[in-house]
């Protein structure tokens, strides 16, 4: 969150996390590449060049399998959202080791063709209709260019410029691209791996990844089916008694829109559960001086306007409110972003 | 010209094109439609690879914002109704990639002829 773009956002919280990471990157290479080589089936006779470009693919695969677990695991339990706060570094992080990677692969297996190596590496194996010697080559070059495009339009000023339903959906790009490089090592090292402790922790890390985001889209489905609201221009949201203060209810309209509804200090407000950074779940968020937190980025936002603090410039839509009886209802129709509502009261302090 | 030199230089005009797009979208553009990069130039050589990468869809956003043609409302809708469908697809699609690389597996003993599954790689002229 920031009034004006800068190149990079450190803070102390993300200056612990960048230096954990890079512990964590430096530890996993000097265990494959000192400690225990043997895992990579280094026991053969290898020179360096290829050493290196095993340890550091092992190392992109490990760290994509951890970004990618991040997310479920978030979603599954909040106590893990500190991890997602800046999973961006993280990426481009990953982005590196696993150009480097390729950068050992192509100077060692193409630099020697007669040709130049990046078409070497392009025509080496043409057998793309046979699985048994399938070009893996492919799956890599397909993943390394996904990473790069993510990393590379993973500045805040992408998102705002290209909103975030559509740098979402760009991002999705982080699935193929996994399940690219599931495919780039099994149809590669997997079929030539002597030693299978690195194929343990190949199939486990995979199997993580793919449970976790099982267990995560079916609980989001039944959370979902919970909040889903019929058609209609005042949404029912739920019985004032159930609310607690600084905490909101999420209701999903039938436009598919999310709305989050607070009550702060005995009266209720209504903005968008979707926050203009990366559509986190504002709503998930807690109200401290009226101003709610997302619980992805640590954006804030005025619940009776939709509005970030000055000097920042954030907007989202906010919604209007009426009560019957302790019944709370919502204006379908979205306020444009910035549109101060007037808090309604709570009807008699029913609420905790 | 072979397929491999055709698809590098089909990436290298890709990439021309966008560098063009990039030092006018970063020089004149952004200013125009972002006022939180008015003032701000030191993030700006960290855009130029997005822009290399992904310039059509640069230049329809800009037109989008220049024209006025940017709804708000869009801006709040996330997919997230695809959590469901990675949900699913992702740990499908792994079962069945690891499945298919353990049955393609060879154990090469010694006594075994070596065969050659593919014919020679193509070799440039």
């Amino acid at each position: 969150m920031s009034v004006k773009y800068i190149p990079v956002q450190w803070n102390p919280n993300k200056y612990i996390y960048d230096a954990v990471m890079l512990l964590g990157v430096g530890l996993f290479l000097y265990i494959f590449l000192y400690a225990a080589p043997g895992i990579l089936s280094h026991e053969r006779p290898i020179n360096p060049q290829v050493h290196n470009a095993r340890a550091f693919g092992a190392c992109a695969f490990m760290m994509l399998t951890v970004i990618l677990c991040i997310g479920p695991l978030a979603r599954l339990d909040p106590r893990f959202l500190p991890l997602l706060y800046n999973r961006r570094h993280f990426g481009v992080m990953t982005v590196f080791v696993a150009m480097t990677h390729a950068g050992y692969i192509v100077d060692w297996y193409f630099a020697f063709s007669s040709s130049n190596k990046y078409e070497a590496l392009l025509f080496a194996n043409t057998s793309y209709g046979q699985l048994a010697g399938f070009p893996f080559e492919a799956f890599g070059i397909f993943a390394l260019f996904t990473l790069i495009l993510l990393a590379a339009t993973s500045h805040d000023f992408w998102m705002k410029f290209l909103s975030p339903p559509v740098w979402k959906r760009i991002h999705y790009l982080i699935y193929p691209a996994y399940l690219s490089v599931v495919a780039h090592v099994s149809l590669g090292i997997l079929q030539d791996q002597q030693n299978h402790a690195f194929t343990v922790i190949f199939i486990g890390g995979a199997a993580a990844v793919g449970v976790l985001h099982l267990m995560a889209a079916l609980k989001e489905r039944r959370a979902d089916r919970a909040l889903a609201a019929e058609a209609a221009e005042w949404v029912p949201v739920c019985d004032v008694s159930e609310m607690k203060d600084g905490f909101a209810k999420i209701k999903l309209l039938a436009n598919g829109e999310r709305v989050a509804v607070y009550l702060n200090d005995g009266k209720l407000s209504a903005i968008s559960n979707a926050c203009a950074h990366q559509n986190g779940p504002l709503g998930e968020g807690r109200i401290i001086d009226c101003l709610v937190t997302c619980p992805w980025h640590g954006f804030q936002y005025d619940v009776t306007s939709g509005r970030s603090p000055a000097p920042f410039t954030e907007k989202i839509p906010t919604y209007n409110l009426k009560t019957e009886g302790t019944r709370v209802l919502v204006d379908a129709r979205a306020n444009r972003p910035g549109t101060y509502v007037e808090p309604v009261p709570v009807p008699g302090g029913v609420a905790s | 010209m072979n397929e491999a030199e055709a698809i590098l230089m089909g990436l290298r005009i890709w990439g021309s094109i966008g560098a063009v797009v990039a030092a006018i979208f970063l020089t004149v553009g952004m200013d125009r439609i972002d006022e939180d990069a008015q003032g701000a130039y030191v993030f700006r050589p960290l855009l130029i690879p997005g822009v290399l990468v992904i310039w059509p869809l640069v230049l329809w956003r800009w037109y989008l914002y220049e024209s006025g043609r940017e709804h708000w409302a869009r801006r709040y809708g996330p997919p997230r109704r695809a959590h469901f469908a990675v949900g699913w697809i992702l740990p499908i699609g792994i079962c069945l990639i690891i499945l298919s690389g353990l049955t393609l597996r060879q154990t090469w003993p010694a006594d075994i002829v070596p065969v050659q599954l593919s014919g020679p790689a193509e070799v440039r002229q």
